[in-house]
This record gives structure tokens, C-alpha cells and sequence, in this order.
């Protein structure tokens, strides 16, 4: 009998010697004790119960055993007021601890019912108001079915009382289970209160995050009750007890989570999600952000950052060629030509310029990192999420392509902002690095999207780098003279060719327009168009009236244009987040919905994600050329890809937090999971038809394979 | 750049929010890694021992409450002194520190506390610090009966929790347990690093 002793699940790890010694006695004890029973045909074990101050300890367990699995358990009987604990007791407390055998059965690990906190003084405990059950399955392989548990216990009121005890189980095992109906009542009610799988639970995991002192579990509800249940940690050296702050949404439900003071670095953890009748066990979920865990050498980049701030300068480089960066330098240069300007004077403009365009760099970077490291979930192009500051823009552009179309000389007003003085060469820089930057060019996005990711010493290098990018070809036609003369002689081609460049910033201001539109709804187009058409009849007005008439029409200008702002930041308010995707994604597109996209990726369907914003002007390229095209389109329907269409203009926390699982903050990005594979591919950022081809060829190349 | 819309102005309420969260956060409680927080509590002999006076020096603090049955655990067994002895006697200081408030268990008059010292074979480097308005207690974040933490020379925690890894009340599972506070010490004593440098701390709450 000593030999045949098996424990399947020693919940007592420790001790073992004890354990061991106790063991031994306890079954030679037990033994002459079944020896009396047999001999004397006594109906009644002993030391069928445990008792100490507070607490007395019962089976729960049928009558006859049936031949299948069947639940028992340890019936705690507690004095009101005071409590015995949960698996994870909480800030002070231990959990009881079972060293249960079995020669005649299989024993599962023990059932926790789910618990309650109970706030003790200053702490907060994790346990049971009252009477309990502590629960396991149990398989008889033999008769009669025989237990024998080692307990040991904590009750506690405010003081605590250590319990210990034996208890022994003898049961008949026949064709099936017999119960009391009271006991039986008494393993439901518990059984009932076990944790479930997670996968039948209403509410599901969407994310787990940490920061530097708390975690942040997400979860979304699949039902409509509007319930926010209780979730307990299963893991009391990562978690404090104390309840989480709750902010809930129409969709999810956030519970903010303190960490242990020097909590270790953890991949995942596990909670118990409760009703006040029911729970749901989840284990191992994997916590993301390494991103925002404490900066440590393993959360590295896999670029070293040499590269990736060589990116950064390629990528500002590339800026120069955009459509709403390039007039405005081109017009500076055209003041440099000809090699009029003495030297001092051009390397001054050069250096300014310079300085311009890495202290808006550096402040809009700084900006980003400090919104980040408050837990922001923004990216970059931010800037363009402001109906006002778009509006400002619109505004801008406007003046500066009426003034390129020569209908209207600035003179030296508001040509400094265009850059032809030497003191708007500053402004000139400033400029170029706002209107470039939702313009990501090619390089830029793995660049951004690291910087977010690293220390922020090397996120200002990054971002730095980008400005050094943009700065640098202007800089060098300042400080090389030879390479500026290397450039077309002045002549009538400047004028020209100034008139021309109007035209992509009329294509700018419309393009504003519409993301005007897409941030405030149909009144963006608008107000917009009525704040354009105010400037122009105010220019109108001043040429062709005198002193106090000029006065007049500018002031009116000036009225116009700040109550158009005003509207602006209102409208803004009133339609709040999250407006634009819904009614205005194209047929086969889906709006981002992580659930229904993990679904697709269980049914093994391709997925095709489509990471775009209104202001991102390489998206909407990318959409037009490729993406909506007929043969794209036939070709995604071919092969049954789900396609989705996540539209960031607004900041959908949800697209910020996918965006940052891929290692960027900011779009275009475009992520293809292949049938079957859980991680993307990511193309690049610009799209061509043959990328989108080559998948399929790929996919239908292997599968013939 | 104007922040005017609502969405940066809330952010802006965020960063300002955090911004005057962080002190009060840091205060909370002694934390791997941190500066512990300063204290200066007088001992059962009347001498007065604050964090100043342990500068360049390791010191252990340890909490205490005589009735709590895992007090009586590791003092019972004798496993508590045997720490103590061990490396009071390599040059490291060892406060045990009672912060149960008057009229709560645990709590003691200095000449109890004197007595108390003598029957426990107390060998810390002082009687008992009596920190009845539990000053100390609160700032270290102290939670439970026996809560430990090690400050090192730096005057940085480098552990905060258990004493060990076996949160049972039964005095025979010590040998078997995994002390955490011996080990952190042993692995910062020859130069290497604290494999676990936080844990739960088990026991009895301080009876603040």
C-alpha cells in the first residue's frame, strides 16, 4: 500500500521530507485503522474531517462512486467574518495547500472557485467570504476508491490563524455516482463558481500591455450585456491585488492593473474573468509592448541604429521631391541662382534654413515622445489631425499658389513665409518640415517606427536625422557655390516655371480640403472653400480700394478666418472619434475588426491589411494605382483574400496598437498574412501591381510544390 | 504647434496628470532598483537609526509582529537568527523593524521590546525599531509580517519581498524552502547579480 501511493498533483512542492515522513506515518496510522474497520465492520472512517480555530474541514465527495470522472471536493466551513484564500491569495495570506494521494484513482489539480477582494486594513486579499469548496476530478481505477489529503490552511479576520490536518476518504465504486442531495447541492453551488475555458467566455482578450508600472488588459465583449466583470491575476508577484482602474467603451473594457514594485519581466500571465455567478480562466496571455516595458538591451531593435538614422537621412531627403515641399524650395533657390548673392549672405541663408528645419524636427519629435511616454496612442502626421491646423495649411497653400500664379504680389509681406528674404529662411525650414511630414516617404517608415520603439536619446537621433536629410540638399547648394553653378542661368524660365509650380499647390489645397472633409464631415469642404474665397475677395477688394477700405477688407479676413477655425475645432468636437471608416469603405473592404480578422486567419484565409489615413498622400497614391484597380481587385477575389481597410485619419487607438505590433507609427503600411500564417509580410511602401501579383505567384508557386 | 483640438488637449491633460502622479508613485513604496526611501525611527534602547547613518553600507530591514505565525515560523525554527547571526557577522547591518500601531497586535512598549529581543535570541544589529506611527512601515511599502528588503551601499533596493519561496506556515518546510534575501545577499556579496530581486511578500498584514 505504501508503494502503490501516487500523487498526481503534489500542490506541495516544498517539504517533501515532511510531507514524506507524514505520509508514512499517516498511512500506517490509516492502515490499522482500515485493519479495525474490516475487522470490526465499522460503517464510519475516522479522520474523515479537519477542524482548527474558525474553520472545520468536510468531504464533499458521493456516497458510491460511479465508474467515470467525478468532482469532489474539501468542504471549508468558516466563522462569519472571517476568510480563507484563493490561489493567488493577494498582498498577504497563503492559499491553502493540498498534498493529496491516490492508489485507487486519478486526481486532477484542484478547482479554484473564483474569488472576491476582500479589502483588509490596508491591503486587499484575494478569497472567500464565508464557506468553500476547493474542488478536483477524481477517475477511480480501482475499488474501493480510497484519498488521503495533507491540508494545511490560512483563516484570517484581521489576525491570521494557521490550520493543519489530515483527512481520509473511503468510497464503494459501482455502476454509477450516488450522492447525497445536500452534498451534491453543495459541489454544484462551488462547481458552478470554477472557471471555464476562456474560449466560452463573453469576453475576450484584445490586449495585454505593460508599461513602467502597470498593465493594461483590454478586453472586448461578444454579447450585448452590458456587464463589467471582475478579473482577478492569477499571479500575485507580478500584480498587486487591489482592484484595477476600470475605463470602459462602447466596445472594450480596460482595467488598469498596478505592477509589484520591481515586478520581473514577464512574456505573459494569466487572469480569472467573473460575473457575480460565473468565471472564465485565462491562461498565458502574452503581454505586448516590449515596446513600452522598461528599456532593457533584449528590446533592441533589430537594425542597428547607424542604419536606421542613415534611413532617416535618406528619407528626408526624399521629402525635398514632394509635391508640397518642393515649390517652396525651389523658389528659395531661385533667389540663390546666378551667383549674385555674396557668400556670407548664402551660407547665413543656408545655415538658417538648416536650423529651421531641425528645430521643427526636434520640437515636433520631442513633442511626439513626451505625448508617447504619457501613454499617448499617437503617430506621426498627429499634426494633421487638427481640423484647425489643417485649415491653417489650406490657408497657406492658397496664398502661396495665388502668389506662384501671379495674381497677387506678395511684396515682402507674406513672401517670407515663402521663403524669398533672408529672414524667412528660418520660416522657410519650419515650413517644409510641416507640410512634408505627412508626406512619409519610402525610408521614413521603418525609421519613425523605430524611433517610437527606441530610448529616447536615439529617437531624437532618428528624428533629427530626418531633418538633417531634408536640410541637406538646400545646405549644400548654400555652401557649395560651384554646384550652384552648375544649375540653369537665371531668365524668363524662372517665371514660368514659378507659374507651373502653382498648380501642385492648388493640388495640395484640394487635397487639404478633403482631409478637412474626411476630419469634420461635409461642412469641412464647406468652410474651407468659403475661408478661400473670403481671402480672394479680400485681395480683390484691397487693390482696388484706398487706405481704410485695405484696412476694412483685412480685417474682415482676419474675422473669416478665425471664426472659420473656431468652426473648424468645433465641428471636430462634435463628431468626435472614430468617424470616417464605416460608411465610406469601399465594397470588399472591411473595416479593421481584430477579431474578425483573427477568425479569417483560423479559417486559414489570406489577409491583406491596408494601413492608411486620409492625410497620408503616399496612401491615397498607392490606392489609387494599385489597390483599387480592377485587376488587384480580381485578383484578391481569385484567391478569397479578407481585405481590410484600416483608416488611422482619426487615431483608432486599436490601428495605433496593431501598427506598433508591426513596428511602426505611421502609414502607409501594408501587411500580408499568407493562408495559414499567423505573422505578416510587409510590402513596401510603395505599392506596385507586379508586389501584389508576386504574392499569389509566390503562394500558388509553393502550393504545386 | 496650437493644440487646439480636443483630442490634443486631452493628451495634454494626460502628460500634466502623469506629471503630478510620478512623486506621489515613487513614494509609495521601496522598489528594486530605487532609492530606498529615508527614514529614522529610535530603537528599544533609545538610540535613534535613520537611513544616513548606514551610508556605504549593506543593510537588511526586516518586519516584524511577535504573534504573527510566520514570525513564529522563522523564529520558532531559529531559521531568523541564524540569518541574522550570519551576516550581521560578514559586516552587514540588519534592522528588524515593528510598525504594528498602539493597541494592535504586535505592538510594544521599548522595555517589552527589549524584553521580546532578549527571548527571541534577537541578533540584529539593534533591539527592535519601534515605528508605532508606522512612518517607516508606509514609506517602504511594507505589507506584511516578515516583509524584507536589502538596501546596498548605494543606498538602492536591490530586493523587496519574502523571506523565502514557500509561503507555509509550518515551521518544517524551511530547509526545503529557497531563501531569497540569503541569496541576494550571497550573489551581491561575491559581485554577481540578484536572480530575484522582487517577490511576493507572504505573512500576517502589518497591523498599522
Amino acid at each position: 500500500m505504501i508503494a502503490g501511493i501516487r500523487n498526481l498533483n503534489p500542490d506541495w512542492g516544498q517539504g517533501e521530507d515532511r510531507v514524506l515522513i507524514r505520509n508514512l506515518s499517516n498511512t500506517i496510522v490509516h492502515g490499522l485503522l482500515l485493519w479495525i474497520t474490516c475487522c470490526f465492520s465499522l460503517g464510519a472512517l475516522a479522520q474523515d474531517t479537519a477542524a482548527g480555530d474558525h474553520v472545520s474541514v468536510r468531504w464533499l465527495a458521493p456516497e458510491q462512486f460511479g465508474q467515470g470522472r467525478d468532482t469532489v471536493g474539501l468542504y471549508f466551513d468558516v466563522d462569519p467574518g472571517w476568510h480563507v484564500y484563493w490561489r493567488n491569495a493577494g498582498d498577504s495570506g497563503a492559499a491553502p495547500k493540498f498534498d493529496r494521494s491516490s492508489a485507487s484513482a486519478e486526481i486532477s489539480e484542484i478547482l479554484w472557485p473564483f474569488p472576491v477582494r476582500l479589502p483588509i486594513e490596508h491591503l486587499t486579499n484575494l478569497g472567500y467570504e464565508g464557506d468553500v469548496a476547493y474542488l478536483f476530478d477524481v477517475v477511480p481505477t480501482s475499488a474501493p476508491l480510497k484519498l488521503h489529503v495533507n491540508l494545511e490552511w490560512l483563516v484570517c479576520k484581521v489576525d491570521c490563524i494557521p490550520g493543519f490536518g489530515t483527512m481520509s476518504l473511503e468510497r464503494p465504486v459501482g455502476d454509477i455516482a450516488r450522492w447525497s442531495p445536500q452534498d451534491l447541492a453543495a459541489r454544484d453551488r462551488f462547481l458552478s463558481r470554477v472557471p471555464k475555458n476562456s474560449a466560452e467566455s463573453p469576453w475576450q482578450v484584445d490586449t495585454l500591455q505593460r508599461d513602467s508600472d502597470q498593465l493594461r488588459l483590454t478586453l472586448r465583449h461578444h454579447s450585448d450585456e452590458y456587464f463589467t466583470p471582475h478579473v482577478f491575476p492569477l499571479d500575485g508577484a507580478l500584480l498587486v491585488a487591489s482592484a484595477p482602474d476600470v475605463q470602459r467603451d462602447a466596445e472594450r473594457i480596460t482595467y488598469s492593473f498596478a505592477l509589484m514594485p520591481g515586478a520581473p519581466a514577464t512574456d505573459s500571465t494569466g487572469f480569472v474573468v467573473a460575473t457575480t455567478s460565473e468565471a472564465w480562466q485565462f491562461d498565458d496571455i502574452p503581454i505586448d509592448g516590449a515596446s513600452t516595458r522598461n528599456p532593457s538591451p533584449k528590446s533592441a531593435p533589430a537594425q542597428p541604429l547607424w542604419l536606421l538614422i542613415l534611413a532617416a537621412i535618406a528619407g528626408g531627403g526624399i521629402l525635398n521631391l514632394m509635391p508640397c515641399v518642393f515649390p517652396v524650395l525651389s523658389i528659395k533657390l531661385f533667389g540663390l541662382m546666378g551667383g549674385r548673392t555674396p557668400a556670407p549672405e548664402r551660407i547665413k541663408t543656408g545655415l538658417l534654413y538648416s536650423a529651421g528645419v531641425l528645430a521643427t524636427f526636434a520640437l515636433l519629435g520631442g513633442l511626439l515622445l513626451a505625448l508617447r511616454a504619457g501613454g499617448a496612442a499617437i503617430g506621426w502626421g498627429f499634426q494633421l489631425q487638427s481640423a484647425p491646423v489643417v485649415l491653417a495649411l489650406i490657408l497657406l497653400f492658397w496664398l502661396m499658389a495665388l502668389s506662384f500664379s501671379g495674381v497677387y504680389e506678395f511684396g515682402h509681406r507674406l513672401m517670407n513665409l515663402a521663403g524669398r528674404s533672408r529672414g524667412g529662411s528660418f520660416a522657410t525650414g519650419v515650413l517644409a518640415v510641416f507640410v512634408a511630414a505627412p508626406c512619409t516617404g519610402p525610408f521614413m517608415g521603418a525609421a519613425l517606427g523605430a524611433a517610437t520603439l527606441l530610448p529616447t536619446p536615439s529617437a531624437m537621433a532618428i528624428f533629427i536625422g530626418l531633418g538633417v536629410g531634408l536640410a541637406l540638399p538646400f545646405a549644400l547648394l548654400c555652401l557649395f557655390p560651384r554646384l550652384l553653378r552648375r544649375l540653369p542661368q537665371p531668365g524668363p524660365w524662372m517665371e514660368t516655371l514659378r507659374q507651373f509650380l502653382a498648380f501642385p499647390l492648388y493640388i495640395t489645397v484640394i487635397w487639404l480640403l478633403w482631409v478637412l472633409g474626411r476630419l469634420v464631415g461635409e461642412d469641412g469642404w464647406l468652410l474651407g472653400s468659403l475661408v478661400l474665397l473670403a481671402v480672394v475677395f479680400a485681395l480683390w477688394l484691397s487693390q482696388h480700394l484706398h487706405r481704410i477700405g485695405k484696412l476694412f477688407a483685412w480685417l474682415s479676413v482676419f474675422v473669416v478666418v478665425a471664426l472659420g477655425l473656431i468652426a473648424a475645432d468645433h465641428l471636430q468636437g462634435e463628431r468626435g472619434p472614430a468617424i470616417t471608416v464605416g460608411n465610406s469603405v469601399p465594397r470588399g473592404w472591411q473595416p479593421y475588426d481584430r477579431p474578425a480578422i483573427d477568425a479569417a486567419l483560423a479559417r486559414g484565409q489570406g489577409v491583406f491589411i491596408d494601413y492608411t489615413a486620409a492625410w497620408c498622400i503616399t496612401c491615397q497614391v498607392n490606392k489609387k494605382l494599385v489597390l483599387d484597380t480592377d485587376e488587384t481587385a480580381a485578383l484578391f477575389a481569385k484567391n478569397n483574400v479578407y481585405l481590410v481597410r484600416a483608416d488611422w485619419t482619426d487615431q483608432d487607438p486599436a490601428i495605433t496598437a496593431a501598427l506598433a505590433e508591426l513596428g511602426r507609427n505611421s502609414v502607409p503600411v501594408y501587411a500580408w498574412y499568407a493562408p495559414g500564417e499567423k505573422s505578416p509580410v510587409l510590402l513596401p511602401q510603395i505599392l506596385q501591381a507586379s508586389m501584389i501579383e508576386a504574392l499569389f505567384a509566390e503562394s500558388s508557386r509553393s502550393d504545386n510544390e | 504647434m496650437i493644440m487646439k483640438n480636443n483630442r490634443a488637449r486631452h493628451l495634454f491633460n494626460i502628460v500634466c496628470a502623469l506629471m503630478l502622479a510620478v512623486p506621489v508613485l515613487a513614494m509609495a513604496a521601496a522598489t528594486p532598483g530605487a532609492k530606498a526611501p529615508e527614514f529614522s525611527e529610535v530603537d528599544a534602547a533609545g538610540k535613534t537609526h535613520s537611513l544616513e547613518n548606514y551610508k556605504g553600507r549593506w543593510l537588511v530591514l526586516e518586519w516584524f509582529n511577535k504573534d504573527c505565525p510566520y514570525v513564529k515560523k522563522h523564529y520558532g525554527s531559529g531559521n531568523m537568527q541564524a540569518l541574522q547571526k550570519k551576516y550581521t557577522g560578514q559586516d552587514i547591518n540588519w534592522l528588524t523593524v515593528i510598525s504594528s500601531a498602539k493597541g494592535k497586535q504586535g505592538y510594544l512598549e521599548p522595555a517589552q521590546a527589549a524584553e521580546v529581543a532578549a527571548s527571541h535570541n534577537l541578533n540584529a544589529s539593534a533591539p527592535f525599531l519601534l515605528d508605532a506611527d508606522g512612518s517607516m512601515g508606509r514609506a517602504y511599502g511594507a505589507k506584511t509580517t516578515p516583509h524584507m528588503f536589502i538596501i546596498n551601499p548605494e543606498g538602492l533596493v536591490v530586493y523587496a519581498g519574502a523571506i523565502d519561496d514557500n509561503d507555509s506556515a509550518n515551521p518544517a518546510v524551511i530547509p526545503s524552502s529557497a531563501n531569497y534575501v540569503a541569496a541576494a545577499l550571497d550573489a551581491s556579496l561575491t559581485g554577481g547579480a540578484v536572480e530575484v530581486a522582487s517577490s511576493r511578500a507572504y505573512g500576517c498584514s502589518i497591523k498599522y
